[in-house]
């Protein structure tokens, strides 16, 4: 007996060793691909211990059965492997330089403005746009202040530099498969360029895209294709997203591209009832989508695309995730609708279940930004934080002097990251976004760089009611870009007034009507407010006080010249 | 009959004045009486001696925490306080005799008389604040609902608004996540009377002032906690558990009045013990699971094999019970309670009607399973049915008379009057479907106060 005991302790120590075996493998980059060649079965193990959570894992597992259900294009898989060359290739030649240059030009907004494709609206065709004959939304890009250009970039001024960076790219989001699958290693590929920027997932060019000021090009052509990709490619896994408060799902498609998935909560013309609180309202799928369109039509460029999506729950959720979790929270409902309501801290019970109509879902497919073990991402608490306390208030809400102590603080005492929370809350207040409790940057920018919009899922909540507090961190700095107060002045006159260019960039999604009319006007409202409390700002302070001249930097001068 | 009404008469009355309504029930001898006097008055000196010794304790408390504004009401017992009377006319045949004053006396006292202090309920009291958020089925404890006491010591439970009288039942939610509304249980009440069962306790709607009448005069820290200012100036108060599942968010008043339905509390289990026995017909509280008698026709052949529903009035019960439940579209009727004092033969109290009323549309034919698979309904309910499908005394009328008398007034839509009314007929189908396959004689059973009825 003690002698079986013994033995089992040493199969327990055997069983240990070997699981921190497993562990150091992984956790040793140099030693990752040998580590993927061994445990190949042991994709639980795996996952736990990749940094950057199990959906990788996900994408991982589900990659070789897309790979084997037949990948698309060859090219583009070999090309993902490794951004080196590949000698069989049929593609037309290019040189390294060519390929920076492709990646910059579509990144870059062109002095040549005049030509045709920089008239073309961005999101799809606009076909039933031109009803009533021109269509206001190319007007609007055709504006000069739509035309500022972009400093020249640099190699820091990009996220990625095409050339070494994306080399990382499928090791980092997991799909060592790839490898395998094809048999040949990367020593084996001889490094001389012929691959090009376009040949790449239109995900992967969009992250490519992503500069130090701003996440896509004005007339980024990967921004329409990204879109399209968003709704129709084939969703291949799904999985929950951990430790947000509602619940989202990480979809994975068959380019291997992700996005996260908002589900429909409320209908359209439903609005938060008054007695709720900004952090127990729902978030709405579209208002992710409206945030979107409204981002651009301010030129702010900082919300990752958003589309809407009808998704069918049974083939494209539930039959294809393997998070037991999710699959669990499946049912029938009385009325015969597949419904499921998934885990998460917030309004994850039957009573919130979300049904289909009887298994098509409308949701917000909002395209991923790069994965935080390439790009790193910095979150900032925002100084206007609310209290997220039914009782309790913030500071900024009782010192009406809190501005000139943020101004002193860093970041806030240099640069444009004041402005740039400015700019933030313009844009929170025509949504009536409550909820802007922090921001993100991407780390490799510093503090020269723009800030992300992520998370607007609880804007468009009210349309009767304009949160004036929203505009707080204005009234009280009294600061803003010129190049926003411009486009704020340009967007109130009739022939470019918001509602009908959101109404307009809107009808692209296929979940159009995206906003109901009350919504559209009510941002007309709103931004009448914004003009007000700058003006309110002018008078008090004096117009060199208030805007800060962003149009007159000595890389803009020169650039705008050439228009 | 039109010309009825515009007489002026209420046609409520003619219902009650009616013969079948005037059945004279054997007289009731003391040990067929629920409560004796001197009992009920020794064990309410009692309580009330150690409410006032309470009392005295947490005033003493709440000086030291001089942050807190607490309202003292003065308390008074009355002997002959409506509430009282209502207990002590307990029998076993039913809650209340149809002539009985104190009813309605407690009706009205529930809608008018200040509310000296509010407090969780038992059953919420009992989880003790643990919160099992991964639980489907919310047990009953998790609901929002409160105990009142009134100045002369009467008890309610107070059940607030939350749904409007438009809304109805989303077409995905299943019986047992539906909301409790509180015209449901003021309806429950006044459709039990006027199908003259009286198994439901006197329930009421009221106006509260949730700020002066349950927060200012509670004395748990706990239900104190749950009270907050919404961002439209609002008191809300949340049913811990749900808030913090985040099942549910708070009810809110405007800004503190809230409706809400108060519903008189039934002797204390020490003196009137009443037992909670699952229905045969039970729903399976599940997303997909069936119970038997949903797919097995013969069901009712084996419960009337089980004790007690071998023998006497026990499973007549149970289907008038059904009926009741079709009425309302309640499917939530998972147990019913009776006095132990009776025995077997004692009626079955017909509590917790909240969930009923939630979708006018639709019938909810398996609730009616009792009847239509057993096929035998008490002859003194039939013909009561019978009556109230004539033209004359038409049950929607009868209904929308009675609500009128409450202060909540409407209680319930037009669709859904009207939605009663439908059932009734499909109720006197199930029957008539039930003779012709097996007779008269089997399905409709002569209760004790056949006799009479005929006679009048």
């Amino acid at each position: 007996m003690i002698l079986f005991r013994k033995f089992r302790v040493l199969i327990l120590m055997v069983f240990l060793v070997a699981c921190t075996m497993h562990i150091m493998i992984d956790l040793l980059p140099k030693l990752e691909k040998r580590a993927a060649g061994t445990d190949g079965g042991d994709g639980g193990c795996q996952c736990a211990h990749h940094p950057g959570a199990e959906t990788q894992g996900w994408g991982k597992q589900r990659a070789k059965s897309a790979a084997e259900a037949g990948w698309p294009n060859k090219h583009t898989l070999r090309i993902l492997q490794d951004f080196s060359n590949e000698p069989n290739s049929n593609l037309t030649s290019h040189s390294l330089e060519k390929i920076t240059a492709a990646g910059d030009t579509a990144r870059r907004m062109r002095p040549s403005a005049g030509k045709a494709q920089d008239h073309k609206p961005l999101l799809g065709d606009s076909s039933g746009v031109h009803d009533h004959g021109v269509s206001k939304l190319t007007a609007l890009f055709g504006h000069p202040l739509y035309k500022i250009a972009l400093p020249a970039l640099t190699d820091g001024d990009t996220l990625f530099n095409v050339n070494t960076d994306i080399r990382l790219y499928p090791k980092a989001t997991g799909n060592q498969e790839w490898h395998n699958e094809e048999g040949n290693a990367e020593e084996d590929l001889s490094p001389t360029g012929e691959a090009t920027a376009e040949s790449y997932p239109n995900w992967l060019r969009f992250h490519i895209g992503i500069n130090r000021f701003e996440l896509y090009g004005r007339h980024n052509p990967v921004l329409d294709a990204l879109l399209r990709d968003l709704v129709t490619q084939r969703i291949t896994s799904v999985a929950m997203k951990s430790g947000g408060t509602q619940l989202k799902l990480i979809m994975t498609f068959e380019n291997y591209g992700q996005a996260l998935f908002k589900p429909m909560k409320q209908t359209r013309d439903q609005e938060t009832p008054p007695d709720f609180f900004y952090f127990s309202d729902f978030e709405r799928h579209n208002a992710e989508i409206a945030a979107f369109h409204l981002d651009r039509i301010l030129d702010f460029r900082r919300v990752p695309p958003v589309a809407g999506r009808l998704v069918n729950m049974t083939r494209e959720i539930r039959d294809v995730t393997r998070d037991k979790k999710l699959w669990r929270t499946f049912f029938i409902s009385p009325a015969n609708n597949v419904c499921f309501y998934g885990e998460c801290s917030y309004y994850c019970s039957t009573e919130h279940a979300l049904c289909g109509k009887p298994d098509q879902i409308e949701g917000s497919l909002a395209a991923f930004l790069p994965d935080l073990n390439l790009a790193k991402r910095k979150t900032w608490r925002n100084p206007w934080r609310r209290s997220y306390h039914k009782r309790k208030k913030a500071e900024w809400e009782v010192d009406p002097d809190y501005c000139d102590e943020v101004k002193q603080t860093p970041p806030y005492d240099r640069g444009t990251r004041l402005l740039d929370i400015m700019d933030m809350t313009i844009f929170d207040f025509l949504m009536g976004n409550m909820d802007r409790h922090h921001y993100e940057t991407f780390e490799k920018f510093g503090n020269d760089t723009f800030i992300i919009h992520l998370d607007n899922g609880r804007g468009f909540g009210k349309h009767s009611h304009d949160e004036m507090s929203i505009l707080v961190p204005l009234s009280q700095c009294c600061r803003v870009k010129k190049s926003t107060y411009l486009r704020l002045q340009l967007l109130v006159k009739e022939e470019y007034r918001l509602s009908s260019l959101m109404e307009e960039s809107l009808l692209r999604d296929r979940l159009s009507p995206v906003l109901i009319q009350p919504h559209l006007q009510a941002m007309d409202r709103r931004l009448r407010l914004v003009l007000q409390v700058i003006e309110g700002c002018l008078d008090k302070e004096g117009y060199d006080n208030v805007v800060e001249d962003d149009l007159v930097g000595d890389t803009s001068t020169h650039r705008s010249g050439g228009q | 009959t039109r010309r009825e009404t515009k007489d002026g008469g209420s046609k409520l009355e003619k219902l009650f004045s009616h013969p079948l309504y005037n059945i004279q029930t054997p007289a009731v001898g003391p040990e067929e009486k629920l409560l004796q006097e001197e009992q009920l008055s020794e064990y309410v000196k009692k309580k009330v001696t150690r409410w006032e010794r309470h009392m005295k304790l947490y005033s003493e408390a709440a000086v030291a925490l001089s942050n807190i504004t607490l309202i003292q009401h003065k308390m008074t017992l009355d002997p002959k306080a409506s509430w009282l009377r209502f207990h002590l006319g307990i029998n076993r045949y039913a809650l209340y005799s149809r002539d009985d004053p104190a009813v309605p006396q407690l009706l009205r006292d529930m809608q008018r008389m200040t509310i000296a202090n509010a407090d969780y309920t038992q059953d919420e009291k009992a989880l003790k604040g643990a919160c099992d958020c991964s639980q489907v089925v919310k047990p009953s404890g998790h609901h929002l609902k409160l105990a009142l006491k009134m100045t002369n010591y009467a008890k309610a439970m107070f059940k607030p608004m939350r749904q409007q009288r438009h809304e109805e039942t989303p077409e995905d939610f299943f019986y047992f996540v539906d909301f409790q509304r509180h015209n449901a249980e003021i309806a429950a009440f006044h459709l039990d009377r006027i199908l003259d069962f009286r198994r439901v306790p006197p329930v009421a709607g009221r106006l509260v002032n949730i700020t002066g009448e349950v927060l200012e005069v509670t004395h748990t820290e706990d239900l104190r906690a749950v009270f907050f200012t919404s961002p439209a100036n609002n008191t809300c108060f949340f049913a811990k558990c749900l808030y913090v599942c985040k099942t549910e968010y708070a009810v809110c008043g405007t800004p503190d009045l809230l409706e809400g339905s108060l519903s008189a509390y039934l002797p204390g289990l020490t003196i009137a013990p009443r037992i909670s026995i699952p229905n045969p017909w039970i729903r399976s509280y599940s997303f997909t699971g069936r119970e038997e008698w949903e797919v097995n026709p013969f069901y009712c052949d084996s419960v009337k094999q089980m004790y007690p529903y071998n023998s006497g009035n026990r499973l007549l019960n149970i289907i008038d019970m059904s009926i009741f439940d079709f009425l309302t579209g309640n499917m939530d009727r998972h147990h019913y309670e009776i006095f132990t004092k009776f025995g077997d033969e004692g009626f079955l109290l017909h509590l917790d009607n909240a969930r009923g009323f939630g979708r006018h549309a639709q019938d909810v034919m398996s609730i009616l399973a009792p009847l239509t698979q057993c096929c035998m309904i008490k002859r003194s309910t039939l013909l009561r049915l019978q009556l109230l499908a004539q033209p004359a005394f038409r049950l929607s009328d009868m209904m929308r008379e009675s609500l009128q008398g409450d202060p909540l007034w409407p209680i319930l839509t037009e669709p859904h009057l009207q939605a009663m009314d439908r059932r009734l007929h499909k109720v006197l189908k199930a029957v008539r479907q039930c003779v012709r396959r097996l007779g008269e004689d089997e399905v409709i059973i002569k209760d004790f106060v056949k006799s009479t009825a005929e006679s009048g």
